[in-house]
């Protein structure tokens, strides 16, 4: 079977049309980007996530209004998988003050329950934990047992036998976990995934995020120019650039839009655009390879005339291996399952960018720069 | 064809290599399955025989009983050390990153510290949470800035800024070390199957424990301060008398046991009187120094030798209720922290009997500092103790000479010194360690009295065992289907020569996930999306060459000619863009963690993989067809 045989178009003489239609898309693309943003996952803001697995379906409304009542905010409820599952999510990483002095009150009241009236101290309190101390060892260790038998994460301060003091333990996802149960006895859960992350972590991914786009950038600029020309080399970096943004644009402008879609950028989707940068430039490079060596053969020729007969001769071949790449990430995105989605969706939209942009914008910009500089590019 | 030969041979030894790594993987799975099927046994075994225990008992025995079946078997055990191991997002698990609290560290080395120190601290905390720097920096610039020296709360008045700087900063990686040591500890005691304990940068901590099961307890074992305590040995005569009694009791058990079950078997007297007892014999009639090897024959001392998989089952026979009536209740069994390796391969842990009561505990260690002994040259510990501490250990050391002392963290023995004679002053000596290693872990374990390691977790992951399952399924699926979408496309376009990319992309993701072995590499869900993907750009370079080779073809060429210059042309592009993918790889693998690692190791592999199977299988496919004389059909 063939493809696009004698294929014989103008490519060259339609780049304005391409660069405005590119143009618009990118424009929406940084619209969007700045009025709606991108919508970051917990890699990156830090937060609370846990996913919980039912034993029998479940209402998400009724959820969401139990979890509302423990007044910890604005918590993302979604459904995880199936009816019977579902995933939490918060930005807060610790208790807020007035929820942990429920809790404490909560903590005193079993305490009270056991040794009506005892001698305590609260000797440090932070927002997720609060220490103890007691007259005695025997008591501290007994109030510590009943209290992780009530559900809460206490610990005995030091296993020193003259320790006195416990501290008590209560992040957000206990404090969900312990409301849920106590809500849902019938319909026992158990925890499918449980993270937290915290601000400085988050932050250095995005540095890090960042940082290895540019680099990776960089790298493929400098091995472009060397293999090819410099103005080859910075028309395949801005092809690669116009792919991320494109594709950036496109996750701000469907998030939300596709019901149990989740379209936020984890680390996972980052790996995806990496990718994308270092994949999308093959056909870039296949591009310009045959554009070389038309340069090289036909000499007397204009390189408008060698790089629309190297475009032409190269489309089967593009479309081809895209394709077939395509068709793995459609089994990534089909069969993939929840974890994977956001990853093999990015490559899938990166995916029909990059091979836009390597036939329509990176010779054409390599042509332009040669026109306006009146430089002329020989191999 | 002479140089066909050579190259197809290299090809063969390619996959036969992976193969080779990839067995192991193979035979891992297929035990497992083998043990399930043991554990379903065990499982309705225990259940009938105690129909109210606990689904988390149970669930604990069932671990312990897998544990031991995986240790004892040797095959078992050789095959899971080479096998491919499966990331935390696919067999669940807890991934934790926790860094030292340096702030706590601080405010415990301050000399005095007063409401301006725990001013300045607090702020430097603060600050530290949004930058990269420590905060023993931030702290000595803010000092700086007020005008203080940093000799105001450390060291001594003498010492330059940068030096106590230099100080603190040491006394912070200590205490990760230290945490380290103690967070390992526990999770060997505690029994996690192949944690993985590692430092990040200079003071972070990263913890993987695959297959938690039940994450509070876990996270109990990362909190709360070590305890480091100090205990008498039992002298041998005492302590071998007591193991005598245990031993005799549980023989005494066992023969009423056998004599129930069994319909009382009539022993031969030959059998009887057969000197050479058989190891089985030995184990029934000594149950306990059958799993306890007493280290000297003689019984000067009573240490004894425990293989790492019999502790559970010395645990269990200490339980039973007639060896607790003849064990005295003021003394206990401890094993060494670090096991030593017998002839045998197997891992043999120290036992020791020592009082139950701490003579000491931790908190009166001042100080401990690791070097070399000038006139021996050997290395050794020395420690200091407080005031309070120093006339204790001096009563102690005076009242236990030439008896051993054990330094025991967390329940486990570090060392076990002979008192040479009274130590008045507070100040010990500890010799005896191998190397300068073992020295300076002791000392690190002294300080855990001293100067705990407060962390903190940063980040904390918990996957579930079912969608671990369930990421492994859905892998799978997309693996098969891609690779099915792929397979077919290539054959319906090009034919015959569509067949021979297949072959390749077989080749290309049998030796992925060869190297992957041989490099005992992690598997995760994103590095499954790896392999998927290669699949795909995979047959990228086929396509390159063929849709050349059909070009030169149509030129008017001969097939051989067409051919040769189809690969030739194609091979500047398809290096070209495959290697700027593998850089992009290489960056990944830099900046990612964990699972995108995963992805990035996989991809790079992949994409070598691929060139090999692309520029080699294919063209040896091709070059023995034309040398064969056959058509090719290339679509």
């Amino acid at each position: 079977m063939r493809l696009f045989d004698n294929l014989n178009i103008d490519f060259m003489a339609k780049r304005t049309k391409f660069y405005l239609m590119s143009s618009a898309i990118l424009l929406l693309s940084l619209i969007t980007i700045f009025i709606k943003g991108v919508e970051f996952g917990i890699d990156f803001k830090g937060g609370s996530e846990i996913a919980l697995k039912f034993a029998k379906p479940i209402n998400i409304e009724k959820i969401r209004n139990d979890v509302d009542k423990l007044g910890i905010g604005n918590v993302e409820v979604k459904t995880f998988g199936d009816a019977s599952g579902v995933l939490l999510r918060t930005e807060l990483q610790e208790l807020p003050k007035n929820v942990m002095l429920n809790v404490r009150t909560s903590i005193e009241s079993e305490i009270a329950k056991v040794f009506p009236g005892v001698d305590k101290k609260v000797t440090d309190s932070t927002a997720s934990s609060i220490v103890y101390s007691f007259a005695d060892p025997a008591t501290a260790t007994a109030i510590n047992n009943r209290l992780n038998q009530a559900g809460f994460q206490s610990t005995l301060d030091s296993m020193e036998p003259t320790n006195t003091k416990i501290s008590v333990r209560m992040s957000i996802a206990d404090l969900i976990k312990i409301s849920l149960a106590e809500n849902y006895t019938d319909n026992p859960f158990k925890v499918e995934k449980e993270d937290r992350v915290g601000p400085k972590v988050g932050k250095e991914l995005k540095r890090d995020a960042v940082l290895s786009v540019i680099l990776s950038l960089i790298v493929i600029l400098i091995y472009l120019a060397f293999r090819f020309k410099f103005a080859f080399a910075i028309g395949a970096v801005i092809a690669l650039f116009h792919d991320v943004l494109l594709t950036l644009g496109i996750f701000a402008i469907l998030y939300g839009v596709i019901p149990g879609f989740n379209l936020e950028i984890s680390v996972s989707v980052v790996a995806a655009f990496l990718t994308l940068i270092g994949y999308s430039i093959n056909d870039t490079v296949i591009v310009f390879d045959r554009v070389r060596e038309q340069m090289k053969i036909h000499k007397t020729l204009s390189i408008e005339e060698n790089m629309n007969h190297a475009i032409n001769r190269t489309m089967s071949r593009t479309i081809i291996t895209v394709f077939t790449v395509m068709l793995t990430i459609i089994a990534l995105l089909i069969f993939g399952g929840e974890v994977l989605r956001g990853f093999a969706f990015a490559l899938f939209i990166g995916m029909i960018t990059g091979t836009y942009s390597s036939i329509f914008i990176a010779s054409a910009f390599v042509l332009d720069y040669s026109n306006r500089t009146k430089t002329k590019l020989t191999f | 064809m002479k140089e066909l030969r050579f190259r197809i041979i290299i090809i063969l030894g390619a996959i036969a290599l992976s193969l080779y790594l990839l067995y192991p993987t193979y035979q891992d799975s297929v035990n497992n399955k083998e043990v399930l099927s043991q554990l379903a046994s065990y499982e309705t075994k225990i259940k009938k025989s105690n129909p109210s225990i606990s689904e988390v008992q149970l669930q604990e025995k069932i671990n312990s009983i897998k544990d031991s079946i995986l240790v004892n078997t040797p095959n078992y055990k050789s095959a899971r050390e080479k096998r491919m191991k499966l990331g935390l997002d696919l067999q669940g698990g807890m991934y934790l990153v926790m860094e030292v609290n340096t702030a706590k560290l601080l405010e415990k080395l301050a000399k005095d510290p007063d409401e301006q120190f725990k001013q300045i601290l607090a702020k430097a905390e603060a600050d530290s949470k949004l930058t990269d720097e420590n905060v023993v920096a931030i702290f000595a610039r803010a000092m700086k800035a007020k005008n203080i020296r940093m000799s105001r709360y450390f060291g001594t008045i003498r010492e330059e800024d940068n030096q106590i700087v230099k100080k603190l900063e040491q006394q912070e990686t200590d205490a990760v070390t230290r945490a380290i040591e103690i967070i390992s500890n526990r999770v060997n005691q505690y029994g996690v199957s192949e944690p993985s304990i590692q430092k990040q940068g200079s003071r972070r901590i990263v913890v993987e424990l695959p297959g938690i099961a039940r994450e509070e307890e876990a996270k109990k074992l990362l909190q709360g301060q070590a305890l480091l305590e100090f205990k008498m040995v039992k002298e041998a005569e005492f302590a071998i008398g007591v193991m005598n009694k245990i031993d005799e009791t549980l023989a005494a058990v066992n023969k009423i046991d056998s004599s129930a079950s069994k319909s009382s078997l009539p022993k031969t007297d030959a059998a009887k009187k057969d000197e050479k007892q058989t190891e089985e014999q030995f184990a029934k009639e000594h149950p306990f120094f059958a799993l306890a090897r007493l280290i000297d024959p003689q019984g000067r001392v009573a240490d004894a030798y425990v293989k790492e998989s019999d502790r559970e089952r010395i645990n269990a026979l200490l339980e039973n209720p007639d060896v607790k009536k003849v064990m005295p209740d003021n003394v206990q069994f401890v094993y060494d922290a670090k096991p030593v390796k017998g002839n045998d391969g197997v891992n043999y842990y120290k036992m020791y009997m020592v009082n139950k009561e701490a003579e000491l505990t931790g908190g009166v260690v001042v100080n401990a500092q690791a070097n070399i002994d000038p006139t021996t040259s050997a290395p050794e510990v020395t420690m200091q103790m407080n005031s309070e501490g120093a006339r204790e250990w001096a009563r102690i050391t005076g009242a236990n000479i030439r008896k051993r002392c054990a330094v025991i963290l967390d329940g486990q023995v570090y060392t076990a010194p002979t008192i040479e004679g009274k130590i008045p002053s507070g100040s010990s000596r500890i010799t005896g360690s191998a190397n300068m290693e073992e020295a300076k872990l002791l000392e690190i374990v002294l300080k855990a009295g001293a100067l705990p390691a407060p962390i903190e977790v940063l980040d904390q992951r918990i996957v579930g065992p079912s969608l671990g399952q369930d990421s492994i399924s859905k892998g799978l699926n997309s693996t098969w289907i891609g690779f099915l979408f792929v397979a077919v496309f290539m054959i319906v376009w090009y034919k015959q020569a569509g067949s021979f990319a297949d072959v390749a992309l077989v080749v290309t993701v049998l030796l992925q996930l060869g190297v992957l072995a041989g490099f005992n590499a992690t598997l995760t869900l994103p590095g499954i999306a790896g392999i998927v993907l290669t699949m795909g750009m995979a047959v990228d370079a086929n396509v390159i060459i063929y849709e050349r080779i059909r070009e030169e073809l149509a030129t008017g060429k001969t097939v051989k000619a067409a051919v040769d210059s189809g690969f030739k042309l194609s091979f500047a592009p398809i290096f070209d863009s495959n290697i700027t993918t593998f850089f992009t790889g290489l960056i990944l693998y830099q900046f990612g963690s964990g699972p995108i690692q995963g992805f990035a190791l996989t991809l790079m592999i992949g994409l070598i993989t691929m060139l090999f199977s692309q520029l080699v299988v294919v063209r040896v496919l091709f070059d023995f067809m034309l040398a064969k004389g056959y058509k090719i059909n290339v679509g």
